[in-house]
């Protein structure tokens, strides 16, 4: 074989190679990271970061124990998940993100599948919180929270069926309590004032 | 030594130099001896066969131990990694857990909070 048909052919394998990547990455279904993830994480102070694609929840799911109550709980929520993607960064100083890059991370999710339940913005402190769920035929099929504090924002994305029941019923970590009840509480009621005129 | 003494060594040497037969069937008993001893071996090379094959079981034996040795020990290793990775894992998902419901609870909190301004000023 001359060394054209051998570059034509390793071209081909990484080709297929990066496909296959693309596809498993599209089949866990949680976003690329966009830029400005980068950038927020580069002005931070303290960066969490948890990526767990289905593959992952099912892996955890076998090391938690049915006989915890948080465990059991935690074990109920995550079943059928296909993936919990959170980042929360913390900043030292104020005005470390601004409301472009917020805007971008917004963009993501505006598309028809996605309803947003709470969409509220502090003219004063300059707080500015999002809930959007995805829902599909009638069910929960994911959860995006946006909410940023001048020194703090905070992404969630849960992808897959949620139960708020179970989300509610989940106790016991740290300020998961009744807040989680309460999601379903604002899910359920009908809030139209609870949409405020925003900053933005 | 005189000459009397000198001719009854000759004869004496001279009869043990003579040259004789073979008894009959020497050859045969010989031969099948020899063909014996070859197909049972010599005590000593028995002896030696006896030691490899012996030595060569205890080292297989050995060998085979120190693998099955060496795979438990690699099973019990690649289970503690797992056991370690799983607990990685549930960590993780408890972490995501806390920090949603964190999120959640501020939210709850602004919305009571918002509730609880715009029920002042419906006052």
């Amino acid at each position: 074989m001359n060394r054209r048909g051998i570059a034509i052919r390793l071209g081909a394998l990484a080709m297929a190679a990066g496909m296959l990547t693309a596809a498993a990455r599209a089949q866990e279904g949680l976003p690329l990271a966009p830029a400005v993830e980068k950038e927020l994480a580069a002005k931070a102070s303290d960066v969490t970061e948890v990526t767990l694609g289905k593959n992952m929840l099912d892996f955890a799911a076998k090391f938690m124990n049915d006989k915890n109550g948080d465990d059991a709980q935690a074990k109920k929520l995550i079943q059928g998940l296909k993936g919990i993607y959170v980042r929360e960064y913390t900043f030292d100083k104020e005005g470390a993100y601004s409301m472009e890059q917020l805007q971008q991370l917004r963009t993501f999710f505006e598309t028809p599948e996605w309803s947003p339940v709470v969409r509220e913005r502090e003219r004063k402190s300059g707080e500015t919180t999002d809930v959007l769920m995805k829902v599909v035929n009638g069910e929960t099929q994911g959860m995006f929270i946006l909410e940023a504090a001048p020194k703090e924002l905070t992404i969630v994305l849960i992808l897959g069926p949620i139960r708020m029941e179970d989300l509610g019923e989940l106790k016991g970590i740290g300020g998961l309590g009744g807040a989680l009840g309460g999601l379903g509480g604002v899910q359920h009621t009908p809030k139209p004032n609870s949409k405020k005129g925003g900053t933005e | 030594m005189a000459p009397e003494e000198m001719d009854e060594f000759e004869r004496e040497l001279r009869q043990a130099l003579e040259r004789r037969p073979a008894p009959p069937g020497l050859k045969r008993k010989l031969m099948a001896q020899r063909s014996a001893n070859a197909a049972r071996g010599v005590w000593w090379t028995r002896l030696v066969r006896a030691g490899h094959t012996r030595g060569w079981a205890t080292a297989t034996a050995a060998l085979l131990l120190l693998a099955m040795a060496g795979g438990g020990v690699r099973w019990e290793l690649d289970k503690r990694q797992e056991q370690r990775r799983g607990e990685a894992a549930r960590e993780q998902v408890m972490t995501a857990l806390r920090i949603t419901g964190h999120a959640l609870n501020e939210v709850q909190t602004r919305l009571a909070e918002h509730d609880r301004q715009a029920g002042e000023g419906e006052r």
